[in-house]
């Protein structure tokens, strides 16, 4: 009801004309006197029908933002439900003591045990064990988190202990920011639709004096101008489908993004998404499958096969990685067991993105993994034999993995990687939008054209580090493209921060969140795409509807103004629908009028459908069934309005 | 009898062509040359205009360029200063204005001048409504008597505002063209884009069709008058003479409008013959369709240009066929009471006929010119109406320069609406375009609107004013519409039908004039300023395909649906009934 206020309809001038309308045309029912208006009882009924027809424009106006967020308020209701309030361990100088989750602080430590819930958003410090995410992203099966790793408030441990740095303060975790985005966030208007709304006033406003003028020129011509059917005449002619629909689509739109587990922290980030013009895809994870597997051991001249095997299942049993974990795994299929008691005295160095290369370092001794041109760099290495190898694993797709120890090249491990499945057609989409792919790789040249050739992807950056990721984004935006990317390394951030459209994975880490202005609950990078699919939906909904307001207009002149000046035969040729009885015609178009906005109501939530594909044929398509069907479907539907009115007998 | 299968032996005989009998084939024929013609020499001068545009040399640099130096040095101005939006427009305004109250303490102490004669003298309210006429390149004439004004005034003041507002025109265009092609943040230096429209574009043709309207036959003297005394009267009219072919030349080719006599190029020694007719024609058409065409180099986007021009041309085509039709069918009623009856020819010069009089006070409304050869208060409704149309959407082809900017806020408008259609955020020439460019967009489109609507309704409430209307109300509905139509849209054209020259309409559409050019020329160029901060995209494949058949249609339904259907009320009760009622005699009785 709070939706009915005038001051909170101000913010929709279309709206906030028609409830003004709404309002003189209770007087009229009751006061027709006073606006010189006829008092006959023909007259009254048909201004008590078009009171109640201003009225139900209103409702359905306000049901239709209502519809939206109570959508919203499902969505903030699920997410509260992720949240959980716990207890905590706090570390306070070796000292533990037990809080309430929402009392802890940005930069507090806290122990979690099995089976406990995290307290809240944080960082691994020390400790390894799995995490259930599922209440968060939907996944069942549990995430393997190690230091350094983020892990999101509410989430259980279900193996071993950990030491979290927590992130955020209370109120300032990621649910409680998703909640507050999905509750109030969408109020604010994006530039667009600022733009729209202003169009859509002065369109308004021309109307109204438009309507004004025809008291005057009426009084002139020497006969009073029935009030009531001059409001109806304004309803019609001022754009109440749109207007009526926009708040609606603006909540939608936020709605839609995060039924797809993805939060948007601004409504404007969906709208820039649908007008993404270069989009950054990283190749493993996105292209790829990305689990990428060792499926092979390739020893160098001069080393025995289960030393080389040996070596790499020591490089890697630390390792996290898929990756890692999978060569260790291959090693044991081909009987070599290595154990934590083999690395005494070894140390681990993980895998970066700007070294490019993991292992073991001993005292005098070490054995690294990782891409061939970091290792041929870093150890100033040549071997012909090698080099060749790998050329060849790419070729066919395979990711080479040269492993060194101590100096000299052992040998190659093959790992796998395979197309994401329906990648291609996908990108095919993007291709037909006008969308230009860049693919990220740490891969070597010849893998990332590999894949990049498979999928269809325009260009690639081969043996990149997140620095050139950055590069390519502003060498873009430089372009003044709008740029798309995703990214979960904490040297991602500044690109995400950079980018129009920045997606950060929720596994990632809390600089790359906090960078991004769209979190994927589910850390699949492909969602980008989704959420470009979304933003260009919203951004046609509105021209769509925006266009079929307007064009609507058209049928309401030719049927309201020969009815309003029936008395004038002159003007029957106006009269292109043949309707007769002038007042049953005007509350036609008034029934048009309102029931066109519930019948777009579903429309305005779901979205237009969209088809991706050119923009010459969108636009030739949407041209024709929003401007030219709205210009005939109304003259049609107010025929059979009219029809069906004089059948029930309402003849005035 | 010989074979002649053109009928050309009988061309010169009289009755029995086919071109003499059937006066509608010949009228189209004569219409469509018209149009050939114009679009003709558009194309020829678009290239040179374009170079204006780019700020490139033309052939005229080694003797413009000198001149425009000459000019900057004595002001100490110049190009390599370049204006924001803020100075420049502020400029402008204070150049104006400037010109304005020394023109209007000119005119209204005329008498006190050398060569005025005693009865040169206009009230207060007519000095502002003249002045505010000839600056904001109107020429709204509410004074008709050639003895109104001194010579004095006629050749200086007048003659001086038509360059100046031709001038202030084309440099706005200027400015608003830079603004979408460089990314400075500015927009040009106002003194300078001045300087170049008079001397590169306007001073040299406006020479040139002097020149060929002397030889044919407009006088250019300094004769102050001759006398005459017609053959059917006793009384003895003194017909004032001067640089009328000067006068001309610049009123057209500056889209102007105003003319030396107060019937315009309807008097015979404005417009004598067939050839003035469409020398004339072509001058007011030329840089309007010149500086549109011309687009098409500037943003070397043919596809765009050629879209925009079919769109003005449907409107060309469709308003001159309107008028045209009006015209040659006149009082339907009188051909059914068995007259022979060959059109309205009431009001206009035989020399010319319907046809060139039709194509002729639509090039006039289609333009911002509002030159007319022949009466427009004796067109038939539909007549008047295709005329009304062009202004009510604000002069489509548009004034010298202005012409350019009004087509790119309905081209914004229409971009925003296309570009959400197709999922994209709009852009323009590969520059985004952001809320704010809509926003001064749609104020400019509406203010048009605003500026004749509001006035109507106010002015049609006084009693005391509407009295002056001799006409039924129906015509005097069109006539008041057309009267702020006119102001508004700064075309000049008038149909009369009432006391003009009162206080209260010279006020009013002195005010209107004045808003109708300057708040919308502000819009513009604030778009323009908007547009100078951002650095276009590097395109990957197009957005919008502006050059589209449908971007096309869907611009014409904008310009159509926003321009033109929000007057369908006015129209309705105005000229819409007016024709209807020709039709029907039974009407006179209720209306009346």
């Amino acid at each position: 009801m709070e939706k009915f206020r005038p001051d909170f309809q101000m913010k929709n001038p279309v709206m906030f004309v028609t409830e003004i309308a709404f309002i003189i045309s209770i007087f009229v029912v009751f006061f027709p006197s006073y606006f010189d208006a006829p008092s006959t009882g023909v007259y009254i009924s048909f201004y008590i029908a078009v009171a109640i027809l201003l009225f139900l424009t209103l409702l359905f106006s306000n049901l239709s933002t209502t519809l939206s967020e109570e959508q919203s308020k499902t969505i903030s209701a699920s997410l509260k439900k992720m949240k959980t309030e716990t207890n905590a361990t706090r570390v306070n100088d070796s000292v533990k003591e037990t809080v309430p989750s929402d009392q802890l602080r940005s930069g507090d430590l806290v122990i979690v045990s099995a089976g406990e819930v995290i307290p809240g958003d944080g960082e691994v410090v020390s400790g390894s064990g799995y995490v259930n995410e599922s209440n968060v992203t939907g996944e069942s099966r549990p995430v393997r988190k190690i230091q350094g790793d983020s892990v999101t408030g509410s989430t259980t441990l279900q193996t071993d202990e950990l030491v979290i740095r927590i992130t955020a303060n209370p109120g300032e975790t990621y649910i409680d920011k998703m909640i507050e985005i999905v509750e109030a966030a969408v109020r604010e208007k994006t530039p667009n639709e600022i733009a729209l709304s202003t169009l859509l006033s002065g369109l308004t406003l021309i109307f109204l004096m438009v309507t004004a003028s025809i008291f005057a020129l009426s009084d002139f011509l020497g006969f009073t101008s029935n009030t009531d059917i001059l409001i109806v005449l304004l309803i019609a002619l001022i754009p109440t489908t749109i207007g009526g629909l926009m708040p609606a689509i603006g909540i939608a739109a936020v709605n839609k993004i995060s039924q797809f587990n993805v939060i948007s922290k601004s409504g404007r980030a969906v709208e820039n998404a649908g007008d993404v013009d270069t989009i950054i895809l990283d190749k493993t994870g996105t292209v790829t499958m990305g689990d990428r597997e060792a499926i092979r051991f390739y020893p160098n001249s001069s080393v025995q096969e289960k030393d080389f095997i040996k070596y790499c299942a020591l490089a890697s049993l630390q390792d996290n990685t898929m990756e890692g974990m999978s060569i260790v795994k291959l090693a044991r299929e081909k009987g070599v067991e290595v154990s934590d008691a083999d690395l005494a005295g070894f140390e681990f160095l993980p895998f970066s993105a700007d070294t490019r290369f993991s292992g073991v370092k001993g005292k005098d001794t070490y054995i690294y993994k990782g891409a061939l041109s970091t290792m041929l760099k870093n150890h100033k290495l040549s071997d012909t034999f090698i080099v060749a190898l790998c050329k060849e694993i790419s070729l066919r797709g395979g990711t080479a993995l040269p492993v060194v120890k101590d100096g000299k090249f052992v040998g190659v491990i093959e790992l796998n990687d395979t197309l994401k499945p329906g990648i291609k057609q996908r990108l095919d989409l993007l291709k037909k939008m006008n969308i230009k792919t860049i693919m990220c790789t740490g891969d070597d040249e010849v893998t990332a054209s590999y894949f990049s050739n498979l999928s269809g992807i325009d260009e690639y950056v081969a043996n990149s580090t997140p620095v050139d990721k950055f590069n390519v984004v502003i060498s873009e935006k430089a372009k003044q493209r709008m740029v798309a990317m995703v990214g979960d390394g904490t040297n991602d951030a500044p690109a995400l921060a950079k980018a129009d459209v920045g997606m950060a994975m929720n596994k990632g880490t809390a600089p790359a969140k906090d960078a991004a202005n769209m979190i994927d609950l589910d850390s699949d990078p492909t969602k980008l795409m989704d959420v470009i699919f979304i933003g260009k939906q919203i951004l046609i909904t509105r021209g769509a509807l925006t266009t079929f307001s307007i064009a609507n207009d058209v049928s309401k002149y030719f049927v309201i103004i020969p009815a309003m000046f029936y008395f004038i035969p002159a003007l029957g040729a106006l009269n292109i629908l043949g309707l007769e009885n002038p007042l049953t015609a005007i509350t036609s178009a008034l029934i048009f009028n309102t029931i066109i906005i519930p019948l777009m109501v579903p429309m305005a939530i779901r979205g237009v459908r969209y088809r991706p594909s050119s923009i010459a044929e969108l636009f030739r398509r949407n041209i024709l069934i929003y401007g030219l069907g709205g210009i005939i479907v109304p003259f049609l539907a107010i025929k059979v309005i009219y029809v069906l009115l004089s059948i029930l007998g309402v003849g005035w | 009898m010989s074979y002649d299968p053109f009928g050309i032996s009988s061309l010169s005989g009289y009755g029995n062509s086919f071109w003499q009998v059937n006066r509608v084939a010949s009228g189209v024929v004569i219409i469509l040359i018209y149009l050939a013609i114009v679009i003709i020499f558009g194309v020829i001068i678009s290239s040179f205009i374009s170079k204006i545009y780019r700020d490139q040399d033309t052939w005229l640099t080694p003797i413009s360029g000198r001149i425009v130096s000459f000019f900057e040095k004595i002001i100490g101005e110049g190009s390599e200063r370049q204006m924001k939006f803020r100075e420049y427009f502020l400029t402008l305004l204070f150049f104006n204005a400037a010109a304005g109250v020394i023109s209007f303490i000119f005119i209204f102490y005329q008498r006190d001048f050398p060569f005025a004669f005693a009865n040169n003298h206009m009230t207060v309210s007519l000095t502002f409504n003249t002045v505010s006429s000839f600056l904001t390149n109107t020429n709204l004439q509410h004074y008709s008597n050639p003895f109104d004004l001194s010579y004095l005034s006629q050749t200086f003041v007048i003659t001086g505002l038509m360059f100046l507002s031709a001038g202030t025109g084309f440099a706005a265009s200027m400015a608003f063209i830079r603004g979408i092609l460089q990314d400075k943040g500015t927009i040009g230096n106002f003194y300078h884009d001045f300087l170049v429209s008079i001397f590169y574009l306007i001073l040299p043709l406006t020479l040139l069709v002097t020149v060929i309207l002397i030889i044919s036959g407009i006088p250019e003297t300094t004769l102050s008058y001759i006398s005459v005394q017609p053959v059917f009267s006793s009384v003895t009219y003194r017909v004032p003479l001067g640089s009328v072919a000067t006068l001309e030349a610049i009123k057209n080719i500056g889209t102007n409008g105003g003319g030396f006599y107060g019937a315009n190029a309807a008097f015979p020694f404005e417009n004598p013959n067939w050839f003035t007719n469409i020398t004339e024609f072509t001058s007011f058409l030329l840089i309007p369709l010149g500086s549109i065409i011309a687009l098409g180099r500037v943003f070397s986007n043919r596809r765009f240009m050629v879209m925009l021009v079919s769109v003005l041309m449907i409107f060309f085509v469709f308003t001159a066929f309107l008028t045209f039709y009006g015209e040659i069918t006149g009082i339907p009623s009188l051909s059914t009471l068995g007259v022979i009856y060959n059109g309205n020819m009431v009001g206009k010069e035989t020399a010319i006929g319907i046809a060139g009089s039709s194509i002729f006070s639509i090039g006039a409304t289609i333009t911002s010119t509002g030159a007319s050869n022949a009466i427009l208060a004796a067109y038939s409704p539909a007549g008047l109406l295709g005329n009304l149309v062009n202004l009510l959407i604000n002069d489509p082809v548009g004034g010298i320069g202005t012409g350019v900017l009004n087509i790119f806020t309905s081209v914004i408008f229409t971009v925003f609406i296309a570009s959400l259609m197709v999922g994209k955020l709009p852009e323009l020439m590969s520059i985004k375009i952001g809320s704010k460019e809509i926003k001064y967009s749609t104020l400019s489109l509406i203010t048009h609107p605003l500026l004749i609507i509001i006035p109507l309704g106010v002015t049609l409430m006084i009693p005391s004013i509407m009295a002056s209307f001799t006409n039924p109300k129906p015509d005097a509905i069109t006539e008041l519409l057309y009267e702020f139509a006119t102001s508004a849209s700064n075309n000049g054209s008038e149909v009369g039908g009432f006391l003009t020259n009162q206080v209260y309409f010279n006020v009013l559409d002195g005010i209107i004039m004045i808003l109708g050019r300057y708040v919308i020329m502000g819009f513009q160029l604030k778009i323009a300023d908007l547009f100078s901060n951002k650095k276009p995209k590097v395109e990957i494949g197009k957005s919008i395909d502006t050059g589209s058949f449908y971007f096309g249609l869907m611009l014409l339904g904008v310009m159509l649906l926003v321009g033109l259907l929000s007057f369908f009320p006015i129209l309705a009760l105005g000229p819409i009934l007016s024709w209807a009622r020709a039709f029907e005699q039974s009407i006179w009785m209720v209306i009346r």
